[in-house]
């Protein structure tokens, strides 16, 4: 498996710079992340269908997590 | 922490921001309330482009329903629970070939007048004669009646599209979740269920929060285990190379099915990180690991076989190759190694209130796909209760190593076959695996309703197009097609139910008092909300089967009989088969609102599939042409929707009496088609099979209900009067009568057993499916519907007569009340009915038994 270095490799940089990046943020500073629009998925049941939808007419695999969605080979 | 100011206000608010469960994890974690949704949605293609014959399928379309719970069993363990089904049917590419293998071929029919008229395309994947230049390209041979140029050099490719019958996917899934202050674990598995396609998975993934939960970091591990059992296409398989999966290919009847299992590994690593206080990044790693069967059984791969001895052999084309068109059933590795990169940046932007979602994502695999995703979300909030969405999203892929929109191999056909080493060792021509790029953009929209209801509508279009690749080389744009998906969603916070709110209060109170007081599970409208302004929701499912002997009235009879007598409408006045089972699902919302203390509103959409399977009957001999025998028929969608007003006329406490007077409109289809068979079209699908009445719809109630200490007990006389004398399809079902009588226990104050009596009767069918025009032996003819002369295949289901009767049921049921906590309110009941005597109209198929489970929450 040649790839396999890789995720690690990249995930170790991207949370390097990301880390490097970030200023402290107090809990009671968070109340703008709370927010329901900054949630990592704001529209959950939009994503799932569109996601499912998009994954059933192209070649990437949509979701990393096995969640089913069946043959779709129509 | 230098700059925290010793302000007592500041110190309470901040006390009560931790104790909101948003504020204390980032918003990776973002809190999950408990929570029911439902969601509809539907989906459909654009018409593809076949050149130089006319498009006539409907293209693609699915319709889907989920459902979603998700409750805390305690403070730290969460359980989820989800529901899926999807119905898809219309026309998709069998295969890929190139034009002048002439795959699509117009059907053209004569008429009464005898006139030739093209009513559409049919597929042929097969073409012994198709010419070749000496440098391999294609020869194009124009119709005789088309003027001008009679030949054309070209390797244009072009989709064979087939028709797809209806088809249904089911699925439930759950999740498990047990929550730590700065850690969380979840296991999780399901079921995905189609005729042809089973599906079992399972996942275990963790989320670890740490640096004062600026960071988290998320887990995750799957596993998928699928079965493929394909029925392959009864028209197409003779023309089917399948020598690669013979040692896979099942013969059971009349039918070839296609075995292969497939196993997917897969995991995942994804770091959140918040980066000030209005923004945060997300970056993810996934791997997945796929093994087995992974090819799309129902795709075809076209190979000309242009062997270069057969240059000059056709006497009418004597410079040209003659080819040998066939069709292989696909071949991809029996491996994929998948890696996707992806990082999402969300930014709050304060002037709008808004919060800016930006995706990209990276994804490499071993068959040698590399493709990028970008997107961009705008949740733009709109005064106190709107967030409107657009979404914009570019997706662009490179092709599969050994993708070929079809192949050219210079030798013959038998040559290949004795030596499959002399053809690539993968090949497919599935579109998902070419070289293109897609454009979509949507919106959602989300309103909420209170505190605790939300509605949400979303829309997606996408273009799927060749040269939409990034850096071009995209396939040719006889590939393009284009969708759209369209859905409604709504939304229950159970917590926030009863979580303060001016209504809970009193909406507890009368839960206490009335606790129980729902009836069986099977009985609709059973009881009334008793104060103004009150809401109730509830989902509820229905599922029925009918299987074992038919029955003439309350007889079981022979096949002899029901070959004799089923079918005595049709042209040949004999059956020829009958059905082996007969399975129906229901699922219906009940939305109810109380604008006065003696009204009731109701309104209630349904959503059915259906699912049956017929035999032949004994003494006859198959027909291919003839017998539908190829894995039944299934059927889904939206059904009637029902609008009800409940007045109450009687009410002391322990005795109360209410009447319900309700219209179903007619939004479930009635003109549900059977496939064309061997290019003859085959009508209307059985009655029953329809989604819907198709008429507008009288149903009044009468309802008693009564209750002391323990018991309680009820009765009811509804109906079903159609106030229509037939439907758009030329018929309407029987009108309908039922009584019923329960008496119910309450065992605890959370659980209380009913039992019921049910007896209902209900008329046959009048009138007949109308004449629809279809093709038979290349004839236009103006009825082929099951019983005419054009289609005298049927059974018993094909007649109204064979339809309604008188039956006893007999019910027995559970229900439970959650009689505390924060899901305080919700009911659930289940109810089974047993039938004690069926007396049916004609020849019928007996049932088997009914199950009701109903769940709904008042506020």
């Amino acid at each position: 498996m040649s790839t396999k270095p890789r995720p690690t490799l990249v995930a170790l940089i991207v949370s390097a710079i990301t880390l490097s990046a970030c200023v402290p943020v107090s809990p009671w500073q968070r109340g703008i992340l709370a927010k329901p629009s900054m949630a990592t998925a704001p529209t959950p049941m939009q994503d799932t269908l569109s996601e499912h939808t998009h994954s059933s007419r192209e070649a990437e695999s949509a979701s990393s997590s096995a969640s089913g969605g069946g043959c779709g080979c129509y | 922490m230098a700059v925290i100011k010793s302000n007592p206000a500041l110190q309470a608010l901040t006390l009560a921001a931790l104790a909101l469960p948003g504020l204390i994890l980032p918003a990776a974690g973002a809190a999950e309330d408990d929570e029911v949704n439902f969601q509809y949605s539907h989906y459909e293609e654009g018409k593809r482009n076949l050149y130089n014959v006319l498009n006539n399928k409907n293209p693609i379309e699915v319709e889907s329903v989920v459902g979603k719970a998700r409750v805390s069993l305690s403070d730290r363990i969460k359980f989820a629970f989800n529901y899926i089904q999807d119905t898809w049917s219309g026309a998709t590419p069998i295969t890929t070939a190139p034009l002048a293998a002439n795959g699509n071929r117009a059907i053209k029919a004569n008429t009464a007048n005898n006139e030739t008229i093209i009513t559409g395309a049919s597929p042929y994947i097969n073409n012994a004669r198709m010419f070749l230049t000496q440098k391999f390209v294609p020869i194009l041979i124009y119709d005789k009646t088309v003027p001008g140029k009679k030949l054309f050099r070209t390797a244009q490719p072009v989709h064979v599209l087939s028709m797809a019958s209806p088809e249904t996917r089911k699925q439930g899934d759950f999740t498990l979740g047990y929550e730590w202050d700065e850690a969380a674990i979840k296991i999780g598995g399901g079921l995905s269920v189609e005729h042809d396609y089973e599906s079992r998975f399972g996942n275990l993934s963790g989320r670890l929060d740490f640096n004062q939960k600026r960071t988290t970091l998320d887990m995750g591990l799957s596993y998928t285990n699928s079965d493929n059992s394909a029925i392959l296409d009864h028209d197409a398989e003779t023309y089917i190379t399948k020598k690669a999966f013979a040692q896979q290919i099942e013969k059971s009847g009349t039918m070839q099915i296609l075995h292969g299992n497939r196993q997917d590994w897969a995991t995942s690593l994804g770091l959140t990180q918040v980066l000030n206080k209005s923004a945060l990044v997300q970056t993810s790693v996934a791997y997945t690991r796929s093994t087995g069967y992974l090819e799309n059984p129902y795709k075809v791969m076209t190979i000309v076989f242009a062997d270069p001895a057969t240059l000059g052999t056709d006497p009418d084309h004597p410079n040209s190759i003659v080819g040998d068109v066939r069709a292989f059933l696909e071949q991809r590795p029996n491996e994929r190694n998948q890696l996707t990169v992806g990082s999402r940046f969300i930014q709050h932007i304060a002037f709008a209130d808004a919060a800016l979602h930006l995706d990209y994502r990276f994804f490499h695999d071993d068959w040698g796909i590399n493709a990028h995703t970008f997107e961009a979300d705008w949740v733009q909030a709109v005064g106190p209760s709107w967030t409107i969405t657009p979404k914009i999203r570019y997706y662009s892929q490179d092709a599969a190593d050994f993708y070929h929109p079809y192949l050219i191999s210079k030798q013959t056909y038998a040559k290949a076959l004795a030596d499959p080493g002399t053809l690539p060792a993968n090949f497919s021509s599935d579109q998902r695996l070419s070289a293109f790029g897609a454009l979509s953009g949507g919106v959602t929209i989300n309103k909420k309703l209170s505190k605790a209801v939300s509605i949400e509508a979303g829309f997606e279009y996408y273009t799927h197009a060749g040269a939409l690749k990034m850096g071009g080389g995209g396939e040719g744009s006889y590939s393009d097609f284009d969708y759209y998906l369209a859905n409604a969603a709504l939304n229950v916070n159970l917590a926030a139910l009863n979580t303060g709110g001016s209504q809970s209060g009193h909406s507890h109170a009368h839960h206490g008092k009335h606790h129980g007081s729902h009836g069986p599970a099977g009985v609709m409208f059973g009881h009334m909300l008793d104060q103004a302004n009150d809401v109730m929701l509830g989902y509820r499912y229905m599922y029925s089967r009918q299987a074992g002997d038919t029955l003439h009235g309350i007889q079981a009879v022979t096949d002899q009989t029901i070959r004799n007598n089923g079918c005595l409408q049709a042209f040949t006045k004999h059956c020829r088969v009958t059905p082996t089972y007969m399975d129906m699902s229901m699922h219906m919302l009940d939305i109810m609102y109380a604008p006065t203390d003696w009204l009731n509103l109701m309104l209630m959409p349904q959503f059915m599939d259906m699912d049956m399977d017929l035999r032949l009957l004994e003494g006859v001999s198959y027909n291919a042409f003839q017998d539908h025998l190829h894995g039944g028929h299934r059927t889904g969608g939206v059904g009637d929707t029902g609008m009800y007003a409940l007045f109450k006329l009687f009410d002391t406490g322990n005795h109360h009496v209410h009447a319900t007077l309700g219209l179903s409109a007619p939004t479930g289809d009635v003109d549900i088609k059977l496939r064309a068979m061997h290019g003859d079209d085959k009508g209307l699908l059985h009655y029953g099979m329809q989604l819907g009445s198709g008429t507008w719809d009288f149903k009044p109630s009468l309802t008693y209900t009564g209750m002391l200490d323990d018991w309680s007990w009820g009765a009811q006389f509804s109906a079903t009067n159609r106030l229509e004398s037939k439907n758009d399809s030329g018929y309407a079902l029987g009108d309908m009568f039922q009584g019923t009588a329960w008496g119910n226990y309450h065992l605890t104050n959370w659980l209380s057993a009913s039992v019921r009596g049910i007896y209902t009767v209900q008329g046959k069918i009048d009138g007949r499916f109308n004449r629809v025009a279809g093709v038979v032996d290349n004839v236009l003819v103006n009825n082929v519907n099951p019983g005419s002369k054009a289609n005298f295949s049927s059974g018993p289901m094909d007649f109204g007569g064979n339809y309604g009767g008188r039956y006893w049921d007999l019910g027995l049921g559970l229900n439970f009340t959650v009689p505390s906590g924060d899901l305080k309110g919700n009911s659930l009941g289940v109810e089974w009915l047993q039938p004690i005597e069926d007396d049916v109209n004609g020849y019928q198929l007996e049932r088997e038994g009914a199950l009701s489970a109903t769940w709904s929450v008042m506020f």
